[in-house]
């Protein structure tokens, strides 16, 4: 009966989607404000008939209602609550509907949002988000039905992948489409500001903070893939540039290209064909990630569902975005003229088309690594791979010029920077990397791409420091305020400028942890019981095995102790779980971190009272972590609503009644 | 004016070729052929030393598994025919008798198949309908 409501609403859904659309054209076209209303209508009736969907479709995964083929594949009865949750997007079927939920709320908070504004362009807006949405529905309904029922009950479901059993992949997912839905409203207006041709930056800036909100949750959703890949594959590393990963990080890349050059637009009314071109092409790779994930046209570990139609599907759909959306700019692109020109190369607006170009660049070439074998089997009828080292010998070089760029382009002057300029923003800077560069050299670093690294970062931590300790420092010159007063409120009252320094802050704190991946130490030992591996300074002895089962699972755990220089330092599990229904074990790795590095072991294999271990130290690892965290601070100071304006009119209305 | 013009143009057209040289330089350097157990063969001695990426099912009964020296030998097979692998690490989890395998290293003259990467499909887990079928 639920599901039956489930899959009614999805119908609707997509009958209502079409409506929307339709309505929402006629209605701009004839003038008729009614209409229009009546589309805007249709979007918040979409959200809710998908939110009972949903709806549904969550309960019929607690209620284990086996009779629906997709909560069969994806749960049994012995799955822990939160999982049987997550288990709603564990497959194709139900991340698509998770995909349309979203972009059907997105699409009615967009509405409510602009129910005073932005009259002009809506009804596109409100049509390009609504095509998206007949898109997806149309795959829920015609090809992908999470709703499917099958004829026999089975008594019990297949259970949940266990890779996908760790509290990183409850979040993950979720977290990755809120990013690949988000870019699609900041797409929706750019489209419609194309259509009509009212290409100003209102547009942008009716969409500055959807931008953020997804740059924001897709840089989050892939660095919790990174996170759970490091715990949960039990292989020592955190990225190996599968094609999903690359999926997920193209839109990443893009948008973060977009998310600055935008800045120019506003201050400088330049850029705006390329603004345009980069949320094209950021929204294009997001539908792409999703299609990758998807289509299974690449060999990946997480590639799910082997339905070439919908592959076939997504690429007319992605066809048909750069089709339309390129002839729409080129028709328009008469209207696209810059106000003003680059006036020198040491000079803002350079460094950020500098950081664009390299941006894209990167794109590139993870795109060509990415679809590389596809391309070469279909035009030569060979069958050729790229890997890690491809991936890391081309981007390395491109993301350390990006972190020079990082540490000039907030400090250095628009228009031309003066010699006074340069030496007044970076002499300190510059002069505290190079003296930490050569410190890491003395102290014997030397790996010529992790000593440049380590520079850049320690270059680009001055600049920003420097750049509080001046403004805290105005502040209270300026308010007399206590000092640490002054730098919160000197944060509080310029989120954009000092959340952005906070977000780069964190990206500072994950190159040092990609960088210390470079030193790296692994050992692979069998031992007997009472024997020890040693493995940098540590020491670790094999106390032996112990069996237990648990609620799902049969739990095959080794105990070793772990020594530094002759004390003793804690414990390590390193687990094999034999999850019930699995005939195949899932390794279960132990970590114990500092700041300075990772000691991680796996249980490689075990015979009798003999064990295989493998050993690896991860350097610097922690940061990576970190550094998520301080971008997530950042990334909440820069969307936290703004009081601002708010503030200013009662000001005035103060002053004015002479208070 | 026109000058200023042609300083981007040319910084960009530099950035562009440094590029493509990355990609060029990388490609060739890390380019691994994709084949199946047929085709290497097939090739003879010209697919000695090259570097390939091999995938095929692990042939029932094959496996030794050496805990000492830490080497794992098995055999492949696209079901035509079939060649002696050689890998040193640690075995992937999903790794078994009748297993879909991806390897990758260089075939030799001696010993078969020296592979470095050892890639076990992930369980049929996500296509339960497909996998009864076969």
């Amino acid at each position: 009966m639920m599901t039956d409501i489930g899959y009614f609403s999805v119908v609707v859904a997509l009958i209502v989607s079409l409506y929307a659309v339709v309505l929402s054209v006629i209605g701009k076209k004839t003038g008729r404000r009614d209409l229009i209303a009546s589309g805007q209508n249709g979007v918040l009736a979409v959200s809710g008939l998908l939110t009972i969907a949903a709806a549904s479709l969550l309960y019929a995964f607690l209620s284990h209602n086996f009779q629906v083929e997709y909560v069969a594949s994806y749960s049994s009865r012995n799955l822990p609550l939160l999982y049987t949750i997550s288990a709603f997007y564990a497959g194709n079927n139900g991340s698509l509907l998770l995909w349309a939920w979203f972009l059907s709320l997105f699409s009615s908070l967009v509405v409510i949002q602009n129910r005073r504004q932005n009259r002009e362009i809506m009804p596109y807006v409100i049509s390009v988000l609504m095509i998206t949405a007949f898109f997806f529905l149309s795959l829920l309904v015609f090809i992908s039905n999470p709703f499917q029922k099958s004829l026999l009950v089975p008594p019990d479901g297949q259970g949940l992948n266990p890779l996908l059993q760790n509290p990183g992949m409850l979040v993950h997912p979720p977290t990755l489409y809120l990013g690949y839905v988000g870019f699609t409203v900041p797409f929706a207006f750019a489209i419609a500001a194309l259509l009509t041709g009212q290409l100003g930056d209102t547009w942008i800036r009716s969409t500055r903070r959807w931008t953020l909100f997804s740059w924001f949750f897709l840089g989050i959703g892939n660095l919790l893939g990174s996170w759970w890949a490091y715990v949960e594959l039990g292989w020592g590393g955190f990225w190996m540039w599968d094609p999903v990963e690359s999926a997920s990080f193209m839109p990443w890349l893009v948008g973060t290209a977009y998310l600055h050059s935008v800045m120019i637009q506003e201050k400088r009314g330049m850029l705006k064909v390329w603004n345009m071109v980069l949320i094209i092409i950021t929204f294009a790779l997001s539908i792409f990630g999703t299609f990758l994930t998807r289509s299974g046209v690449l060999s990946s570990v997480h590639t799910f569902a082997e339905s070439p139609l919908l592959g076939y599907l997504f690429l007319g759909f992605i066809g048909v975005i750069l089709l339309f959306s390129c002839v729409l700019l080129l028709i328009r692109l008469p209207l696209l003229r810059s106000r003003n020109e680059l006036d020198s190369f040491l000079s803002r607006e350079s460094t950020f088309l500098f950081n664009n170009l390299l941006l894209v660049g990167a794109t590139f070439a993870v795109f060509w690594g990415t679809v590389f074998p596809i391309i070469s089997e279909a035009v030569r009828g060979v069958k050729v791979t790229v890997g890690p080292p491809f991936f890391n010998q081309v981007t390395i070089p491109i993301f350390l010029a990006l972190l020079l760029i990082t540490g000039i382009c907030p400090l250095i002057a628009w228009r031309r920077a003066s010699r006074r300029n340069l030496t007044k923003n970076f002499l300190y800077p510059f002069v505290t990397g190079l003296v930490g560069g050569g410190l890491l050299f003395v102290l014997g670093i030397r790996n010529t791409t992790a000593l440049i690294s380590f520079t850049l970062s320690i270059f680009v931590t001055a600049t920003i420091l420097l750049e509080f300790i001046r403004g805290t420092k105005a502040r209270r010159e300026m308010t007399g305020e206590g000092g640490i007063k002054a730098f919160l409120s000197l944060v509080w009252k310029n989120k954009r400028r000092y959340g952005g320094y906070i977000v780069h802050l964190g990206i500072i704190f994950i190159f040092v942890g990609v960088t210390g991946s470079v030193f790296k130490v692994e050992k692979v030992a069998t031992l007997v019981k009472g024997e020890s591996l040693t493995i940098k300074d540590y020491t670790l002895r094999y106390n032996g095995l112990s069996r237990y089962p648990t609620q799902n699972r049969y739990v095959i755990a080794a105990t070793l102790s772990v020594y530094k220089e002759g004390k003793k330092i804690g414990i390590l599990t390193p687990r094999k779980n034999f999850y019930e229904g699995q005939d195949q074990p899932t390794t279960e790795v132990a970590v114990r971190s500092t700041l300075k590095e990772d000691l991680f072991v796996i249980l490689a294999g075990y015979e009798g009272e003999k064990a295989t271990f493998k050993a690896i130290i991860n350097p610097l690892m922690v940061w990576m972590w970190i550094g998520g965290y301080v971008l997530s601070l950042g990334g909440v100071i820069i969307l936290w609503p703004d009081r601002k304006r708010i503030q200013k009119t009662e000001d005035r209305g103060q002053r004015k009644s002479g208070i | 004016m026109k000058k200023k013009k042609l300083r981007f143009i040319i910084g960009g057209i530099i950035l562009f070729l440094v590029l493509g040289y990355l990609i060029y330089s990388g490609m060739r350097g890390t380019m691994l052929y994709y084949m199946t157990v047929s085709e290497l063969m097939d090739k003879g001695d010209s697919a000695y030393g090259e570097g390939v990426r091999l995938g095929g099912r692990v042939v029932e009964n094959s496996i030794n598994w050496d805990s000492l020296k830490l080497e794992l030998k098995f055999d492949i097979t696209d079901g035509k025919k079939k060649i002696p692998v050689v890998y040193k690490g640690v075995v992937p989890d999903a790794f078994k008798s009748g297993a879909d395998v991806i390897v990758e290293g260089s075939y030799s003259p001696q010993g078969g198949f020296h592979a470095t990467t050892l890639l076990a499909k992930c369980p049929s887990k996500y296509r339960p309908l497909e996998d009864e079928k076969t």
